[in-house]
């Protein structure tokens, strides 16, 4: 796991500095949850506007337990966090390497380039388990404040998450090595993030865009109230079947791509 | 006994567009030879070195290293190889030792011997991040990376690029040990100094076309002389240039000055004719031939 370790080395500091951020962040928000249980405002908020309610990944209820977390963590900035991450790393691992030459130097040592692309995802998961984990630890720390969630529902949402970031750093991946350019794959994986975001979270709110919301990765990780129901084993696999043809296709983009 | 082919390109053509690429590039090496490839910058040459590194793929021809293909047999050739390119890129973050211990690791290397001899013979710097290294203090990290797995065959693209003339020496006699010890190098460069002192055998790239591959000796044998003749009386130059061989660069102010690759005794003949009243011959040197090659293939 050559590459793998030389990925992580690379990026340590921001990895360190994401993980403790959000575990902070995450304790805030648990820490907080007694202050907001009983405020009725906060409900009457997005019942009134559940359209912007929906713009921030909010939907139903604000003081349950699970809505709190959804609503701070879960529906919108874990997500946010784990895809600046996967997008980031997935952009940079091959597309950036090769604008850069690293990846040139990396790809004539006696490695086959579908080990090379292999060990970058994994150092993407490696990645992105410290921050989701970190934040799975604090969430639960909630019980101390009245924020009851079933541990396997917190489980199978963090499992989706991280499901969720592999899709979406695999993309990047995918868009780096079919034009070699980094900004490419950070532009387009973004604006598809975006866009998907969107959708899931205005389905609920806007009646047309229902259907749709099936067409968003954010929809089988987030956005079917796992956090009440816990994780269909169907989305999983849906989650788990766009990561694995997102995966196949990249490998074969890179087979293809000059580097230099 | 025959020398064994080590490295063998056939008709290996990859272009991006119309001018840029390289077409029909053939040439074979073999072992222990050191090999130039020799051309200006943006010739070709680095594009049919990462062709041949399976860094990009062909659009047509033959590669074989090791009598391997370079496309599907990446990993084992790579196993064999060292490459040092001019513009080396590495982790700016890491140290050298971090990048040695790394790939010595991934090219399952335990005796650290030659990598140790090596890093003292250069003076290279070890415990450094490489953002905080000289170029050459660089090149000699990447250095010790291409050498250290003692490979068979050593890719070597502009390497002495930052390196100050004492280390260029060093490395010249470390090149020139590999070969004595049977194996094989090929020396990319635009340095003609260094091709000339360093190489057996070189082929000429230009503007992604092979446009001669022969021995240096050779080549130093058929390169060209410049003979001048001074005449106190007018001539006819066109009478010199009917000769076979002979080439008339100029005719000025009664001083004829020729290019002869023949035989000079129909020449000398044909000068006598007119009386010359000076002459001087001189071997063209290697670098006015190379040059020759770089600006007009077909006339050279």
């Amino acid at each position: 796991m050559n590459i793998t370790g030389l990925d992580q080395r690379l990026r340590r500091r921001s990895l360190i500095g994401y993980a403790l951020g959000m575990g902070l962040y995450t304790l805030v928000v648990v820490a907080m949850y007694p202050a907001f249980k009983n405020s009725t405002t906060l409900d009457e908020f997005t019942e009134q506007s559940p359209g912007t309610a929906a713009l921030f990944g909010i939907s139903g209820s604000l003081t349950s337990p699970t809505g709190w977390l959804n609503a701070n963590i879960y529906n919108n900035f874990l997500p946010l966090i784990v895809l600046l991450i996967a997008i980031g790393y997935g952009a940079a691992c091959i597309a950036g390497q090769d604008e850069d030459q690293t990846l040139g130097f990396v790809a004539t040592l006696p490695l086959t380039r579908r080990r090379i692309a292999a060990e970058k995802l994994t150092a993407m998961a490696a990645l992105l388990v410290p921050v989701i984990a970190v934040t799975f630890v604090c969430a639960l720390a909630g019980r101390a404040f009245d924020l009851d969630v079933d541990v396997w529902h917190l489980l199978g949402v963090s499992i989706a998450v991280l499901l969720l970031g592999l899709a979406f750093g695999a993309f990047a991946m995918l868009i780096g090595a079919l034009t070699g350019a980094r900004a490419s794959a950070l532009g387009i994986t973004s604006a598809v993030a975006a866009t998907t975001y969107l959708l899931n979270s205005l389905a609920p709110v806007v009646d047309w865009l229902k259907p749709a919301r099936y067409l968003s990765p954010f929809f089988y990780a987030v956005g079917d109230n796992q956090l009440d129901d816990g994780l269909s084993p169907w989305w999983a696999l849906v989650l788990l079947a766009l990561v694995a043809v997102l995966v196949g296709t990249t490998l074969i983009a890179f087979e293809r791509l000059d580097i230099h | 006994m025959t020398a064994t082919t080590i490295v063998s390109v056939e008709g290996l053509t990859r272009t991006f567009g119309p001018h840029r690429g390289v077409r029909d590039v053939g040439f074979e090496i073999t072992e222990g030879e050191i090999f130039g490839f020799l051309g200006p910058n943006g010739a070709g040459k680095s594009t049919t070195i990462r062709l041949l590194l399976g860094l990009y793929r062909p659009d047509s021809g033959r590669m074989r290293i090791f009598g391997l293909d370079p496309v599907t047999d990446t990993t084992e050739i790579l196993r064999r190889v060292g490459y040092l390119p001019g513009e080396l890129t590495l982790f700016s973050k890491l140290t050298g030792r971090a990048h040695l211990d790394r790939v010595a690791r991934i090219r399952g290397l335990t005796d650290r011997t030659l990598r140790d001899e090596l890093v003292e013979r250069f003076g290279v710097e070890l415990d450094r991040p490489l953002h905080t290294l000289s170029k050459g203090n660089r090149q000699k990290v990447g250095l010790v990376l291409a050498f250290m797995h003692r490979p068979d065959l050593l890719v070597l693209d502009e390497p002495t690029s930052g390196l100050d003339p004492l280390l260029q020496d060093e490395f010249a006699h470390l090149v020139r040990e590999t070969a004595d010890d049977g194996r094989t190098v090929l020396l990319s460069s635009h340095d003609l100094d260094e091709v000339q002192r360093l190489v057996d055998r070189l082929a000429i790239i230009r503007e992604g076309e092979i446009v001669v591959t022969d021995t240096v000796e050779h080549l130093r044998l058929t390169a060209p002389r410049t003979v001048e003749f001074r005449f106190a009386n007018p001539i006819d130059p066109q009478r010199f240039a009917d000769l076979d061989g002979v080439t008339v660069r100029s005719y000025t102010d009664g001083l004829l000055t020729l290019s002869v690759t023949g035989p000079v005794a129909p020449l000398l003949h044909t000068a006598a004719d007119h009386d010359p009243v000076d002459l001087d011959a001189r071997r063209a040197d290697l670098d006015e031939l190379f040059l020759g090659f770089y600006r007009e293939p077909e006339s050279a």
